[in-house]
């Protein structure tokens, strides 16, 4: 019954996930913030120039959710239940007393984007110095990642909408290695299995299903976004530190990602981390 | 049969004692009992057989039936031969080894799920159109291929496009549709089937005789089982226009170049298989050498050709091969040839000679339907190589519908349970596979009006129809 198998496996892989574009509608956008109420309006200023990508395609409503209404969270949450954005945007450490603490995001960031389903934008902590040229200036080039690029529609889509014309969406999708390795370890205790086959092949299998589905993306944004460039690194390696790198040599404007996950109340596989490391990069936590 | 018959012959074995009849008779009894309880006995066919052959030799040689001595070659010399080999039908052996092996090595080329997955999109997604393309591709496929494979090939890629087109719960009625077709398209060729190539060959019927003879009736049952197989598992056109867009987006992710590695050995595969048919259809004419060679010698010609592209990894094609079955066939001929030795075949031929006595249409259509239901609970093979030599020894020349009674019943027997064909005994692999629990009565059931239907069709065809075909 080898040949079963076989067949059923060349079939499996023929049955592609092929990408299907979302629409995505951002009209209104609540900026939640606790900076004194003198500085509210350059910061609105710096949000509005930094998603101007927003405002081409249809008029925004911004709203502003201050301090100087309430730093309780129940209060902020009832502020997103009431006003019902499209998008949430704040930065790290909002209503924290350690502004930049490199440990984590700030009680009020790890709720929010947890407790409400509105996509939340985290930018840099406005106190955070030493940010790069690029920084907050435009979202000329938007990496979506995730550790299961085939099938992510609404990552892409989303990604795609917060991409400027002639920018670039990169789509990364990086297995981890150590994982990899474990099983490749078992794999050659079982005398029945050829290790160097399995090795070579399993890999080979992991990174075809993403590159595909960035083939299958570039076709269908091409007629929904045909000015943005996408391009895509998938690879085999260490998760922290190629989505690091990547976002360092790519110059990455913002970056997107899950962070739902349906089996636990915290964020998801490699989205915490990567949240709580890359504080110079704007993040969209889907 | 000619070194058989040669070698026989030269040691003059005529007398054969009766008890000695009977006790070779009670242990191909053994032998057909123990193949149809396979599975309860947990051993495989090829050791069931061979230790029925290596029994028949050794009560053979002490009891000195066998034709021990120098085997008579064509060319006059004389040779010494272990006394089982020249019982061996290799002509068939080759056939099976070669076309199996060049079937295994094209495969590799992605021209059949290439073309699997082509008709999977012709269908846009619809489940009724998706259950005539994929029968259709079952009988071509078991006619061209061999009808394991062909299960194998268009069941795999059921349950795969059913799973994605969220229709499981169809499975089932493809699955035991496409079984079924399977020992009808098996029916369409020479070499479709193993039956074919042991009655055929034995009864000198030429590939293009067979295909001509064959083919009506194969379109039409065909036709008749994918109609009834609709009705009857409810297998439906989608409706709405909304469903039709879903299904035809979701078939539509199919990629169908994905299994091709190269383009190169792509169209190598699709060009060496239209030769393939080409040359063993032109094997049936003796007038020219390659006819001479026999259809053996084209498809292991085919194998090694094919086998040329990985030259140097042939090691993963020769470990692939069933040897199972090739080893049943031979161990098979083996104890054959010693059933033959000690009169068995003449004693079941004087049983089922009243039958033949009866003429060509009752006589007929009782040969059938009792091959049929005979195949049914045990493999149609051995049937098919014993009653194959029976009606030779009685001399029923090649044209006689009677050869065609055995080639018929032999085939469409084995839709009647689950055992009574290795592509049914696929089918319901797959079935247990995707947890579709079906046992054996329940296969009965479902499986008793299809194949009373062709059996029907069969007996009016083989008696009524096929003597004004040409050929």
């Amino acid at each position: 019954m080898s040949s079963l198998d076989q067949f059923e496996s060349v079939f499996n892989s023929a049955a592609k996930e092929t990408f299907v574009s979302q629409s995505i509608k951002i009209k209104q956008v609540l900026i939640i913030l606790d900076l004194p109420e003198a500085l509210q309006d350059d910061y609105l200023y710096l949000v509005k120039g930094f998603l101007s990508v927003l405002e081409l395609n249809s008029e925004v409503e911004w709203k502003i959710f201050g301090k100087s209404e309430s730093s309780r969270m129940q209060d902020t949450l009832n502020a997103v239940e009431h006003y019902r954005p499209d998008l949430i945007v704040t930065y790290r450490h909002l209503h924290s007393d350690s502004d930049d603490w490199p440990y984590g995001l700030g009680t009020h960031i790890d709720v929010l984007t947890q407790a409400t389903t509105t996509p939340v934008l985290i930018l840099p902590n406005p106190d955070r110095k030493n940010l790069s040229n690029h920084s907050l200036n435009k979202t000329d080039r938007v990496m979506a990642v995730t550790d299961h690029l085939a099938g992510d529609h609404s990552l892409v889509s989303y990604s795609a909408h917060l991409t400027q014309e002639r920018g670039t969406l990169f789509l990364a999708h990086v297995e981890d290695k150590a994982v990899f390795d474990r099983y490749i370890g078992a794999v050659s205790k079982i005398p029945d299995l050829d290790t160097e086959t399995a090795s070579k092949q399993i890999q080979t299998q992991l990174l075809k299903e993403p590159n595909d589905y960035v083939e299958s993306c570039r076709a269908g944004l091409n007629k929904t976004f045909p000015t943005i460039k996408v391009e895509h690194r998938v690879r085999l390696g260490s998760r922290m530190s190629d989505y690091r790198n990547l976002v360092d040599e790519n110059e990455i404007d913002l970056l997107v990602m899950y962070t739902k996950d349906d089996e636990q109340l915290a964020m998801h596989g490699v989205a915490y981390p990567l949240a709580v490391e890359l504080r110079s990069t704007p993040l969209l936590m889907l | 049969m000619n070194l058989i018959l040669l070698a026989a012959s030269d040691h003059g074995i005529s007398e054969v004692a009766p008890w000695v009849t009977y006790l070779f008779t009670a242990l191909l009894a053994i032998m057909v009992l123990c193949l149809a309880l396979e599975e309860k006995i947990h051993a495989k066919k090829s050791v069931i057989v061979g230790v029925t052959a290596v029994v028949a030799l050794l009560l053979g040689a002490f009891t000195g039936i066998m034709p021990f001595g120098e085997v008579h070659l064509p060319n006059g010399h004389k040779m010494n031969l272990p006394v089982f080999i020249p019982g061996i039908e290799w002509g068939v052996i080759t056939i099976i080894l070669g076309s199996s092996l060049f079937v295994d090595v094209t495969s590799k080329s992605g021209l059949f799920t290439f073309i699997a997955i082509k008709f999977t999109k012709m269908s846009k997604g619809d489940p009724r159109k998706l259950l005539w393309f994929y029968g259709i591709m079952t009988v071509v496929f078991s006619a061209v291929l061999n009808n394991v494979t062909a299960m194998i090939i268009v069941g795999s890629l059921s349950a795969v496009s059913l799973g994605k087109l969220q229709q499981r719960n169809k499975l089932l009625g493809f699955l035991l549709i496409e079984g079924l077709l399977t020992n009808i398209g098996g029916l369409l060729t020479l070499i479709s089937s193993v039956p074919n190539i042991i009655v055929g060959t034995t009864a000198n019927i030429g590939f293009v005789t067979f295909l001509i003879k064959a083919a009506p009736y194969v379109i039409f049952a065909t036709a008749a089982t994918i109609w009834m197989g609709s009705r009857v598992f409810k297998i439906e056109s989608l409706k709405t226009d909304e469903e039709r867009d879903i299904a035809m987006k979701q078939v539509s992710s199919f990629d169908e170049r994905d299994g091709i590695e190269s383009m190169g050995f792509f169209w190598f595969g699709a060009g060496m298989l239209l030769l393939f048919i080409c040359f063993i259809a032109s094997a049936s004419f003796q007038g020219w050498p390659i006819g001479k060679l026999g259809m053996g010698f084209v498809a292991m010609m085919f194998a090694v050709i094919m086998l040329c592209k990985f030259k140097s990894s042939v090691g993963k094609f020769y470990s692939g091969i069933d040897w199972d079955l090739l080893f049943f066939f031979v161990y098979l001929f083996v104890a054959i040839y010693a059933m033959e030795q000690a009169k068995v075949l003449e004693l079941i031929g004087k049983g089922i000679a009243p039958i033949i006595e009866m003429g060509a249409n009752l006589g007929g259509g009782l040969l059938l339907v009792s091959s049929a239901f005979a195949s049914s609970v045990t493999d149609n093979i051995p049937l098919a190589a014993v009653l194959s030599n029976i009606l030779k020894s009685m001399s029923i020349p090649g044209d006689s519908s009677m050869w065609w009674s055995v080639i018929f019943g032999a085939n469409l027997g084995g839709n009647l349970t689950p055992i009574g064909s290795a592509s049914t005994l696929v089918a319901v692999t797959i079935m247990h596979k995707h947890d579709l629990k079906i046992s054996f009565i329940g296969f009965v059931k479902k499986a008793l009006p299809f194949a009373i239907l062709h059996i029907i069709l069969a007996t009016i065809y083989v008696l009524f129809i096929l003597k004004h075909l040409p050929g």
